[in-house]
Formats: C-alpha cells, sequence, structure tokens
C-alpha cells in the first residue's frame, strides 16, 4: 500500500539525505564492479592478446553504449592519433585529426559532448557519425598518450555527469594498470597488482553490502530486491513459477506513537528476524519502506504451497513480541501476485501484489489475498474513477439536489435537506453512493461541499420566492470535515454570507462528537455563534452514549432510516423511538424522522408518536434545484394561464 | 590546484569603494579565472564593470545587483556593499556570456549558453556546473532554454538580479558590461570538483487548492493553447486566489483584500508550494512567492504557475530560514568530491524574500553559512527568484536557498 505520508521539515531532510546516500553507494558499487571486471580483464591477459576485448565488455554495458574506440598518438605523424582498438572493426586502423578537444582529453580531461554536431573533423568511417553523444577519457596506452572514445546510438540521451565520473577513475585505474603491467612484468609487480584487485573486490564487497541493504534489518533494499526478482526472473525457464508477498505491518504507526521510535524499529528488526526463520533457503526478504516488506517465493509448484507458507508468516508475525520488556502484538496484511500470470516484469508484480495487499487489508488486517484480474479491474476501475473525480471537481460537474422536509399532519414544506449529485458532461447524474467514499479518500470531499453550498446559496432568492422564508435547509457535515477547524471556519463564513445563517441547519454524525473534542471545543462555537444550527444525523445507530449525549448541545436529532423502516411491524424499533424521542424532549432537540417511504409508516409515526417532521421519498424525492425551480415556474404558469 | 577569494566592501560611494577593494584585492595574490561582483543596486555598473574589466581583463565575469548588498565569510556586507569572489583554477575552463532577453527568452538563453562554452573554449562540451544571473521574469522560459542544451544531465544553479526596492531598479553584468533586461551564463569545468545545494526553508500549514484560471499566458510559443500558466493566478478552487490565499494564512492581507497592492514583505513567512515530487511518499517542495494582489483579486507570484496545479500554504519562521543557510551550505560543502575538507570555497544565493523575514538577524545567517563552509571564502548575494535543481530537475523557485561548492 502507498502511504502519502507529510512529514516534518526533518523528515524530508533526512530523506534528501538517505537517498543521496544509498544514490552515491549505489554509483560507487557499480562503479567498482566496471572498473574490477576492466581491470581484471586487462591484468589477466598475456603478451600480445588485445587487452581492450575484455576491458570493452565490461565498460559497453554500464555506459550504455554501442561503440567503443581506443586512439593513441601516431609516432610518425603528432598531428594525428590511430585508432588502435575497437568495438567497430571499421574504426581500427583509422586516423583522427589531433584538433582542439581531443588534445584537451590526451591532456588528461574528461570531455562529453552536448550538441548534435562535434565541431571537429572525423574520419569517414562506415556506421560512425559525429551526431552520437559521445564520452572522450584519456588513457596512455603503451607508454603512449592516448584516449577513448565511446560513443551511443544517435537518438539516445548524451552521457551525464555520473558517466564523467567514473570514466575519470577509469582513467585513473586503466592508465596506471597499463604502466605497470608494460613497465614490470616481475612477478614481484604482479603480486603487487593482484593484491591491489583484491583489496579492491573487499572494499567492493563492503561497499556492495551497504548500498543494497537496509541499514536497520539487514535485509535487501527497495532497490536490490528489485534487481534480485529481475535476476531471478531473467533465469526462469517456461512452466516455472515464482510469487512475490507485499506485506504491510497493522498499526506499525500506533506502536511508532504509543511507545516511540526506539520500540518501533526494534519491533521492524524482530519482525524481520522472525520473517527469516519461515522463509525458505530459496527465497528472500526485502524491506523496501518503513513497514512494507516483500518477500519473493521461488520455485513454485502451484499456488496452494504459497498459501501455506504465507499462512505460516502470518501466523508467526502473530505470535507475541517482547520488546524492551513489553509485550506487543502485531500483524500483517499480505498480497500475493504470480509470475507470469499477474505480471512478467518486478513493478507489475509489486504493484500486483500492493493492490492484493490493500485488498487484504480493508477485508480483515492480518489476512491474505490473491492477486485476480477482478482485483486489477477494481483498481483500474477505481484509478478511472479517482481521475474523473478530480476533473469533475475542477469542471465543478457537482449540483446540489434537494430532498423535503415535510410536516407529517400537513405535508406542508418546512425545509429541505441538501444533497450531493454528479451530473458528469454527458449529463448522467451519478448518486452519491457511488463516489463519496472514494471522494472521503481523496480529500475532495470539502471541494464537493463548497460546490453544493454554492449552488445553494445562488439559487436561494429563487427557492425563498417559491418555498417561503421559513424553509430551513441542511448541509451534511462528514465527522472528518467537522474536526478541520480552516475548512469549518471557511464554511460557516460562507453560511453567514447568505444573510440567514439561522436558516440553515448542519448534518453531523454522532462520530463528529465523538472526535476528540475538536468540533465541540473549536467548531461548535462558531457555528453557534453564526446562528446556524446543529443536527445528528443517522442518530440510533452510531455509538450514542448518554454520557457523549450529555455534552452535546445540537438542535435536531434525526432518526437514523433503519429505525423507521416497517416501524408499524417491529415493536423494538418502536421503543428505541420512544426512548429518542424522550431523549429529545428532555434536551430540548426537536426529532425528524428521516426515510419515510410507505403509508404505514407515515400513519404510525402521526398516530402514535409525538414526531411531527418527516422526510422520505413517500413525500419527495431528491431532486437537483435547477429541476425543482423549473418546475415550480410551471406550475405557476400553469396556474396563471 | 583551485582558490577562491572574497572581497567585500561597504561604502556608498561607488568610486570610494572600488578603490578601497583595489587596495584589498592587489595586496593578495591571485589570478582569477572566474569573477563574480555583486553590489548594492545604489551603486554606479559603469565603473564597476570598468575596474573588473580593467583589472582582470582575461576573466569571465558574471554579477549584477543584490538586495541590500551583499553576504561573505567576513558577515554581512549591509547596504551599499559590493562584493567580489575571485576564483582561480589554472586547469579548469570558465566562460561566461550574456544576453538581453528578448521576446524569445528561451532561445536567447540557449544562445548565450553556447556562447558562454565558446568562450570557455569547450564548445559543445556538457559543463559541470552552469550558473546564471538573469532579470527577473522570464526564468521559467530561460530554463527551458538552457534545458533545451543539457537537459537535467547537469545542474543549473543562479538567481534572478534584485534591486533595493522592488521597483525595477535590478541590473546584471557580463563580460560585455552591464544590463538591465538580461540573462548571464557561465560554465564552469573545475579542475577541483563542485557541489550544489538548492533547498527551501519553509514547510506546509495543511491548506492546500488548485489554480482553476491563470491570467493569459500561453505555455507554447504558437499554436493552440492547450494548458495555461502565467505569474497571475486569478482563482483557487473557484474564487478569487486572493481571498482563498487570505484566509489559508489567517487573514494576514485583509487590509489589502479591496484596493490590491505589494504584499511581498507580509508573505515572506507564508509563501505558496507547488508538489516538486516525493521521495518515500514524502512530498519536496518548490516555494512561489506571492507579490502583489491585484484587481479583482488575483494573486501575482514571482514564478508561472500552470492551471490545475494544487497549491500548498506554506510556513516558515526566522530561525528556520536562519538554520537553514547553514544547513545548504554544509550540505554542498559535504557533496564535494573528498567532502568538506577539500573545499576552497562557495557561492551562495539567498533569497531577497527571506532576508526580509529575517530582518535584523541577518548577520547571523552571514555566520551561520561562514561556519558550515569553515570559514573558506565566500559570497553571498541576495536575489528576486532563485534556480536549481529539485530531485534532479534544473527548476525556477522562490525563497529558496542555494550553495555552490568549490573543491581544492
Amino acid at each position: 500500500m502507498q502511504h502519502v505520508l507529510e512529514g516534518s521539515e526533518e523528515l524530508r531532510e533526512a530523506l534528501v539525505a538517505l537517498r543521496r546516500e544509498v544514490g552515491t553507494l549505489r554509483v560507487e558499487v557499480t562503479h567498482a564492479n566496471v572498473l574490477l571486471e576492466a581491470l581484471e580483464a586487462m591484468l589477466d591477459v598475456d603478451g600480445d592478446v588485445d587487452p581492450f576485448v575484455g576491458v570493452f565488455k565490461a565498460l559497453l554495458p554500464v555506459f550504455e553504449c554501442s561503440y567503443a574506440i581506443v586512439l593513441i598518438e601516431n609516432i610518425k605523424d603528432p598531428c594525428k592519433l590511430e585508432c588502435v582498438a575497437s568495438t567497430h572493426a571499421a574504426a581500427v586502423a583509422s586516423l583522427w585529426e589531433n584538433g582542439r578537444k581531443l588534445g584537451k582529453v590526451l591532456s588528461g580531461r574528461i570531455v562529453t559532448t552536448i550538441s548534435t554536431a562535434d565541431d571537429e573533423a572525423w574520419p569517414q568511417i562506415d556506421g560512425l557519425s559525429k551526431s552520437q553523444p559521445t564520452l572522450y577519457l584519456p588513457l596512455s596506452v603503451r607508454g603512449q598518450r592516448g584516449l577513448m572514445m565511446l560513443l551511443r546510438d544517435e537518438d539516445h540521451p548524451g552521457f551525464d555527469r555520473t558517466h564523467v565520473t567514473l570514466a575519470r577513475k577509469f582513467s585513473l585505474l586503466a592508465s596506471h594498470a597499463f604502466a605497470a603491467k608494460r613497465a614490470s612484468q616481475t612477478e614481484a609487480e604482479s603480486h603487487r597488482l593482484q593484491h591491489l584487485t583484491q583489496q579492491l573486490k573487499v572494499s567492493q564487497e563492503a561497499l556492495k553490502l551497504r548500498a543494497n541493504h537496509d541499514q536497520l534489518t539487514g535485509l535487501p533494499n527497495r532497490a536490490y530486491i528489485q534487481e534480485l526478482v529481475e535476476a531471478i526472473l531473467a533465469r526462469k525457464q517456461p512452466g516455472q513459477k515464482m510469487a512475490l508477498a507485499f506485506l504491510d505491518l497493522d498499526d506499525f504507526k500506533r506502536v511508532n506513537d504509543f511507545y516511540g521510535h526506539t520500540v518501533g524499529d526494534a519491533l521492524l528488526k524482530s519482525v524481520a528476524d522472525r520473517l527469516g526463520t519461515e522463509i525458505r533457503q530459496m527465497d528472500i526478504i526485502g524491506r523496501i519502506s518503513g513497514d512494507e516488506f516483500v518477500i519473493v517465493f521461488d520455485l513454485i509448484e502451484q499456488q496452494s504451497e504459497i498459501s501455506v507458507l504465507v499462512n505460516r508468516v502470518s501466523d508467526k508475525l502473530r505470535q507475541p513480541f517482547s520488546i524492551e520488556g513489553q509485550e506487543i502484538r502485531a500483524s500483517g496484511s499480505i498480497g500475493v501476485a504470480l509470475w507470469p500470470e499477474h505480471g512478467h516484469d518486478y513493478d507489475t508484480l509489486r504493484r500486483h501484489a500492493d493492490t492484493a495487499m490493500y485488498r487484504a487489508k480493508t477485508a480483515h488486517k492480518g489476512s491474505f489475498t490473491f492477486f485476480s484480474s477482478a482485483l486489477g479491474n477494481e483498481m483500474s476501475e477505481r484509478l478511472s474513477l479517482e481521475h474523473r473525480l478530480r476533473i469533475a471537481l475542477t469542471e465543478r460537474e457537482f449540483q446540489c439536489a434537494l430532498q423535503q422536509k415535510v410536516d407529517l399532519r400537513t405535508q406542508d414544506i418546512v425545509g429541505f435537506e441538501a444533497l450531493v449529485r454528479w451530473v458528469d458532461r454527458h449529463g448522467t447524474i451519478h448518486s452519491p453512493a457511488t463516489f463519496l467514499q472514494l471522494a472521503t479518500e481523496l480529500d475532495l470531499l470539502d471541494g464537493i461541499t463548497d460546490i453544493v453550498l454554492d449552488n445553494l446559496s445562488q439559487r436561494l432568492p429563487l427557492l425563498d420566492a417559491q418555498f417561503g422564508t421559513a424553509a430551513t435547509y441542511s448541509i451534511n457535515i462528514s465527522a472528518s470535515q467537522a474536526t478541520k477547524t480552516l475548512f469549518m471556519q471557511k464554511l460557516i463564513r460562507r453560511i453567514a454570507d447568505t444573510g440567514c445563517a439561522e436558516r440553515f441547519l448542519l448534518e453531523v454524525t454522532e462520530e463528529s462528537f465523538l472526535a476528540a473534542g475538536a468540533f465541540q471545543t473549536q467548531v461548535l462555537p462558531l457555528i453557534r455563534e453564526a446562528g446556524v444550527g446543529v443536527s445528528i444525523d443517522d442518530f440510533g445507530i452510531g455509538y450514542s452514549s448518554l454520557a457523549i449525549l450529555a455534552d452535546i448541545t445540537a438542535d435536531e436529532l434525526k432518526v437514523d432510516r433503519s429505525l423507521i423502516t416497517s416501524i408499524h411491524q417491529r415493536p423494538r424499533s418502536q421503543s428505541i423511538l420512544g426512548a429518542i424521542e424522550s431523549l429529545g424532549a428532555s434536551l430540548g432537540m426537536s426529532v425528524i424522522a428521516e426515510g419515510v417511504e410507505t403509508l404505514d409508516e407515515k400513519n404510525y409515526l402521526l398516530n402514535s408518536s409525538r414526531i411531527k417532521t418527516g422526510q422520505g421519498y413517500l413525500f419527495h424525492r431528491p431532486q437537483l434545484i435547477s429541476e425543482i425551480i423549473e418546475q415550480q415556474t410551471c406550475i405557476v404558469q400553469k396556474f396563471k394561464s | 590546484m583551485v582558490a577562491l577569494k572574497s572581497f567585500v566592501i561597504s561604502n556608498s560611494s561607488t568610486a570610494e569603494a572600488l578603490s578601497e577593494l583595489s587596495i584589498a584585492i592587489d595586496a593578495v595574490e591571485i589570478d582569477p579565472n572566474l569573477i563574480c561582483v555583486f553590489y548594492d543596486g545604489d551603486h554606479e555598473d559603469a565603473l564597476i564593470f570598468d575596474y573588473v574589466r580593467t583589472r582582470f581583463p582575461d576573466a569571465a565575469l558574471l554579477g549584477g545587483t543584490s538586495c541590500s548588498g551583499v553576504m561573505s565569510e567576513a558577515g554581512l556586507g549591509g547596504a551599499g556593499s559590493i562584493g567580489l569572489l575571485l576564483i582561480e583554477d589554472a586547469d579548469g575552463d570558465y566562460g561566461t556570456a550574456a544576453v538581453r532577453l528578448g521576446p524569445d527568452a528561451c532561445g536567447c538563453a540557449e544562445q548565450a549558453l553556447h556562447a558562454a562554452l565558446a568562450a570557455a573554449d569547450c564548445s559543445g562540451e556538457l559543463p559541470e556546473l552552469i550558473w546564471i544571473y538573469q532579470a527577473p521574469g522570464r526564468e521559467e522560459a530561460v530554463i527551458e532554454g538552457l534545458r533545451r542544451v543539457v537537459g537535467d544531465r547537469c545542474p543549473i544553479i543562479g538567481g534572478s538580479s534584485a534591486d533595493n526596492t522592488v521597483a525595477g531598479g535590478w541590473r546584471q553584468i557580463g563580460p560585455e558590461g552591464p544590463m538591465d533586461d538580461g540573462l548571464v551564463v557561465a560554465v564552469l569545468f573545475s579542475s577541483g570538483g563542485i557541489s550544489f545545494a538548492f533547498q527551501g526553508g519553509y514547510e506546509p500549514s495543511g491548506a492546500s487548492g488548485l489554480v482553476t484560471s491563470i491570467g493569459y499566458d500561453p505555455a507554447g510559443e504558437s499554436g493552440v493553447v492547450t494548458k495555461v500558466s502565467g505569474r497571475q493566478v486569478l482563482t483557487i478552487d473557484g474564487e478569487p486566489a486572493a481571498e482563498v490565499y487570505n484566509r489559508w494564512i489567517g487573514g494576514v492581507l485583509s487590509e489589502k483584500i479591496e484596493n490590491g497592492g505589494c504584499i511581498l514583505e507580509d508573505t515572506t513567512t507564508y509563501p505558496l508550494g507547488i508538489d516538486a515530487g516525493q521521495i518515500e511518499g514524502v512530498t519536496q517542495y518548490l516555494l512561489i512567492h506571492p507579490e502583489q494582489i491585484g484587481k479583482n483579486q488575483s494573486l501575482s507570484t514571482f514564478a508561472s504557475i500552470e492551471e490545475g496545479t494544487r497549491l500548498y500554504s506554506m510556513r516558515g519562521d526566522r530561525t528556520r530560514l536562519i538554520q537553514r543557510a547553514g544547513k545548504v551550505a554544509s550540505a554542498a560543502a559535504d557533496a564535494l568530491p573528498g567532502g568538506s575538507k577539500n573545499l576552497a570555497g562557495g557561492l551562495v544565493v539567498y533569497c531577497a524574500g527571506c532576508m526580509l523575514a529575517v530582518g535584523e538577524q541577518m548577520p547571523e545567517v552571514s555566520r551561520t553559512v561562514s561556519a558550515s563552509f569553515n570559514n573558506m571564502p565566500f559570497l553571498g548575494c541576495f536575489t528576486f527568484g532563485e534556480q536549481g535543481s529539485v530531485l534532479e530537475k534544473n527548476a525556477h523557485g522562490n525563497l529558496m536557498i542555494s550553495a555552490v561548492a568549490f573543491g581544492h
């Protein structure tokens, strides 16, 4: 699961530093590898064997170039350089003008080109062009000054500063190696060179370990695990299988928040150790970020084997950890993607395993799920909906719909609840059920609420002309919105700007009152001061406790539809409704019934309760404001004619 | 071997300041290949240019006005100061070129870069670092022009020249003299290694919104406008931009909302940020400094913004802005080949907006940079825009701090 953290300055700084350090280490490891291979190639060949064959083989892949050319000063003509080795056979023995650029390289400078054409003359050689991005590095060969040119294909980007740095290292070491090899082939010299090579190998191993492993757990890091998986996949034969499991620790943030980061880090280390004991020898574990691990199960025959292995890992994680004298219980949600069914490369497998993990975590923390095409489709649809929702918000495609609240006795309209509808550019109207949850997850709800309120405020004069200035309007506010002081300030100011704040009610759920007091202490006073009313929505299904209700200062209790449905036939609901009525009366709050859909329900409320106001399909189905106004205008015109 | 020397003189008379500088410079032995000269906008450019050109006829030259003077390892130069940084590197190559920014700023930048490379005798070569100093206004186009040639393969660092009162009195100095609408490009091929750092000292404060309209300014040179960008934000989330921004920052600008006006000083601790990419899920921000409230409650900024961009409300404080300067200098020095022990000196760009926010504590900034640079020579200028590389991409931002470190 991709966690989006918004951290402090220090966190950002630490990450940049870490990234820079890891980047540097990885570059150094790559450089050390290449240098080793190239030097070994040079030192291992005897006598007249061309040492450049091995050198080119080592250098070409890492510089991502297509050709290499070695030029040395021509003894007969100092104005010329002669090609003594090349991966491009046609270039060998060609003569090159010793111009400004080549002269600079001969005197020790690394040069890489930026323009599309070199400004110096090149000999005519089939298959070579001055437009190819080129890296030049000095190289002393057989006691003579020389240089190496590395060329990329024309349509490839030019070399960057990292390549220049590597070229500088190689140039220096290679020139020394050539000089040493030529100057002395004594046993002592040979021994010294071998010793140096050995030392370089040891350093390279140490660097490799640091660059490729997570410092805390010692497990392969994100970049290295990718390399390992790619290497495994490259060796795979048809018919062989592999599985990649993505493990995300559940509620790890709570551990950090509750026990502190030292314990959190120790837990991660213990988790890594424990995972290590549960996998098979050929499997690999890596830590790819904070509390996310990847397990690669290689050489799998069938899917059921994975289930056994993953369950083993899950069970082991559930056993309590003892960290610094504390017993900590942990669990991990796991998603699994199979090769080749669910993806052919690391990125795809990791992404799909992540998707499956997300599903597992949503369904039941600590469980595991296999990726499936259905899950993939679901995720694609979610991404598509996310994209469309973001555009819809920018394009202001959301509209306010109203549902009447009526006097149960007279059927007079006493007010409206403002609801949201998404009218896309094709005119299709989407109900909130199709997008509200995702909009909430994406933090788009504030923008949508703003649009609904704008819509309503703009049409208020027309609505007043039709329904009178006594009608009230309710706006729904989610629990997360209710505790955002800045958002609520802005909303309340907008409502106040309508000039009739006292006709507005904010419908909040009981959850808002539970959220750490922010709503009660910071937001509610603002609402009160502006004269806006508060209605507790979906009352009766939340976390209501008398202790909390005692603190609530609301104007209205809105009884949840689940209690109203078939109330005439459900004695238990009737008793609860009776209790809510009493509660409302004693706390001075009016009570309204929502979800009234049948005559029987209405009649029960009329005859057997003290509830005066109702809302539901029986009275009115929500309509876009524009439709309501249009409809009313038609009625008036008909009446007049 | 690379050697740096910095000289700062504070004197409101240009002639007297140059006379004092001349004495100080003549007392040391240095044969610079590159000279950076920054000075308070009240000084006479022609005199400064003539002195430098005559004294060092062969050195590459770059510089211009810096808001309220300069700083160096000797401290804050303050009003009336002139600063010179002399970089001697016989084995390196340095070249500068200047161009007046015509209608095609992109093309001008490209042309100036090629000219600077030719001046360094390095035509067609990728420099180690490009350093630019320019008139504020078209920094994005300048960066784009330079990127056409080098992409993000080498860092582009620099600043936008500044006057003392944001009255448009900024100037630039290149190898051929002073200009007021120009761009000076320096290409650096050092023999001792160069490193850099580019950071801001602000944190997101929570609020954010989408830019829903921009004052018309087509992003391309011609053709159908598919994306609008510019420096005048008309609306955020469909509401007048200044109103939204004012709400985000707690009503600091309420008095200016109706009639508009300059808000540069009011907003130095509350800039806007745009997402410059993420590292491990943590957003990195490029800062944008709101400069003016216009008619219709629009918001003018010192950097271009595209429609549809999410703007984040950012927050900073004095202490952080002081410390950040030192951290940036340390980061640059540490990144040198061989680490900070190899440091020969540096060049620092500190946003003039940050300087306004730090106020009388500015001497602390020069002290902290000096400490981070191990008291090695450096010169710092104060600018109206900063250019640098964020997550390996060259970009223009505001309220940023950059440092270039030179290795021995």
